[in-house]
């Protein structure tokens, strides 16, 4: 019985991962053209909906193309690298607390409860440096290795600025279990989400929206990518469905990352006032609070221009890295204080 | 050489982030105002009698095509787009083509041919759409080009009246 009932909530989750990422694709077209007053895709079904999915039928009837001297075996393992992580930190993530639907328990509604949750996820995240890199490197093009190039030692940079800001939340609540976390949050009163914990708070979400936007390659940090510099950087030689599994990769760690801001500082799936809602209640705040951060992905990207390379590394380590320290150094005065 | 002093930034907007919020809110705003997009095989852009378009020959009011092929829009052609073959006819005015071509590919709307045209028997149109599946169906012959001088009426009278100015 346990074993149907993880069946149907992996189904559920993945599918709603995945479908999230197609409507991310479409959603960054009409956002986009919205912003600079144009109509965005508007020709294939209702209002442009089923653009995604004629994009996917695209993509798999495109050719594909291995470049000479490619090394082929690693070439093909870039884009599985850079989709399977971040799919799979997606197991962690607890979308709604005790869920019972139709009277069959459902437990906590999330594939797994790690007690080191938060750890898997950063593990993972970091993992998928390896897509951008194996696949770059193997492309046996100049602009892919230095898209991947870019990619490794910009996320090596920021990943740890991500980590101390994550540290900091786990300092706060007492546990790396993503869902102790919720719990440490989930009150009743919504300013103990750890985003209204004074000056902490604030300094956290701030530093782990903006690193996060690092971590997954987003605008203004996208210089794996970098078209005027590096044509498509990492995935310059990719084509057909490879092409699409990176971006797959990609909007799926974009929609994890928006899950774990959720988790870590607006307090998961607490609904304020409401400590102990219905899990559809839980679950729709969840997404509404995921959807505002993942808005703000494609908001920021039609905003902000691309930062320089030296701007970006400055940026990492002489002003993230410090203030994500003293940050965390902040709370731990603050809790060993109260 | 001239070097170009940068402004030195206050504070408020070397700390990065209140501009980026500023820029954040404006295409916010954006959001919300109206489209400039046409969407343009249902809308087109409106047409005038000074829209050069494709040119096309006049069929007279009385069924007759007004070309008596004198071959001078041939020759006015830059792009050689045009070709004629004339024969006799019984009417008064003795030649008609036998065959007048234009090969879209090659005509650049430039309307020299209009000026040409002794007869006013061939005149831009606001036709503007051009599109096919292969190169010979771009070459129109006689039977594409006619139109009766009641649709080309507006373009008749503006050509009319510029060419009064002179």
């Amino acid at each position: 019985m346990s074993f149907v009932i993880i069946l149907i909530k992996g189904a559920l989750i993945y599918g709603g991962l995945l479908g999230t990422a197609a409507a991310m694709t479409l959603a960054e077209r009409k956002v986009s053209a919205w912003m600079q007053l144009r109509i965005g895709p508007n020709r294939v079904g209702p209002g442009g909906l089923l653009q995604p999915l004629a994009d996917g039928i695209k993509f798999i009837f495109k050719e594909e193309v291995t470049p000479d001297g490619a090394n082929k075996g690693i070439f093909r393992l870039g884009p599985i690298m850079a989709a399977v992580p971040a799919m799979l930190t997606i197991a962690v993530i607890p979308f709604a607390g005790e869920t019972t639907i139709f009277g069959i328990d459902f437990g906590l509604l999330s594939l797994t409860d790690l007690d080191i949750g938060l750890l898997f996820v950063l593990a993972l995240s970091g993992l998928s440096v390896y897509g951008g890199i194996l696949g770059g490197w193997a492309s046996n093009s100049k602009y892919s290795l230095l898209g991947g190039l870019r990619a490794s030692a910009q996320m090596v940079s920021y990943e740890l600025s991500l980590i101390m800001t994550a540290l900091t939340v786990v300092a706060l609540s007492g546990s790396m279990n993503l869902r102790e976390i919720v719990e440490v949050q989930n009150t009743g009163n919504f300013l103990d989400w750890h985003c209204f914990t004074p000056v902490v708070g604030q300094v956290g979400l701030i530093l782990f929206v903006i690193t996060t936007f690092a971590e997954t390659n987003r605008h203004p940090f996208d210089f794996a990518e970098c078209e005027p510099e590096l044509v498509g950087g990492f995935h310059t030689e990719y084509s057909s469905m490879k092409f699409a599994l990176f971006f797959l990769g990609e909007y799926c760690a974009m929609t994890v990352m928006a899950c774990l801001t959720t988790v870590l500082f607006l307090g998961g799936y607490s609904v304020p006032f409401w400590e102990d809602a219905p899990w559809i209640v839980q679950v729709g705040t969840f997404m509404t609070k995921t959807a505002f951060f993942l808005f703000l992905f494609i908001w920021v990207r039609w905003t902000l221009p691309r930062f320089r390379y030296d701007q970006l590394m400055n940026l990492g380590w002489k002003v993230f890295f410090p203030i994500a320290l003293a940050n965390l150094l902040l709370a731990g005065a603050v809790i060993s204080l109260s | 050489m001239v070097v170009v002093k940068r402004r030195e930034l206050t504070f408020w907007e070397r700390i990065y982030l209140p501009e980026i919020f500023r820029g954040l809110a404006i295409t916010f705003k954006k959001m919300f105002e109206p489209r400039v997009t046409r969407q343009y095989p249902e809308e087109t852009l409106p047409t005038t009698e000074v829209t050069r378009g494709q040119p096309r020959l006049v069929v007279k009011d009385d069924g007759n095509i007004a070309c008596v092929s004198c071959g001078l829009c041939e020759a006015a052609c830059p792009a050689y787009a045009i070709t004629i073959d004339g024969q006799e006819t019984e009417r008064f005015i003795e030649r008609e083509p036998e065959r007048f071509e234009i090969n879209m590919l090659r005509c650049i709307l430039c309307g020299f041919c209009e000026e040409a045209c002794p007869k006013e028997a061939i005149f831009m149109s606001d036709e503007l759409e051009l599109a096919d599946t292969t190169r010979q169906g771009l070459v129109y012959d006689m039977k594409r080009l006619e139109r009766p001088a009641s649709t080309l009426k507006p373009r008749i009278d503006y050509v009319r009246r510029i060419n009064e100015r002179w």
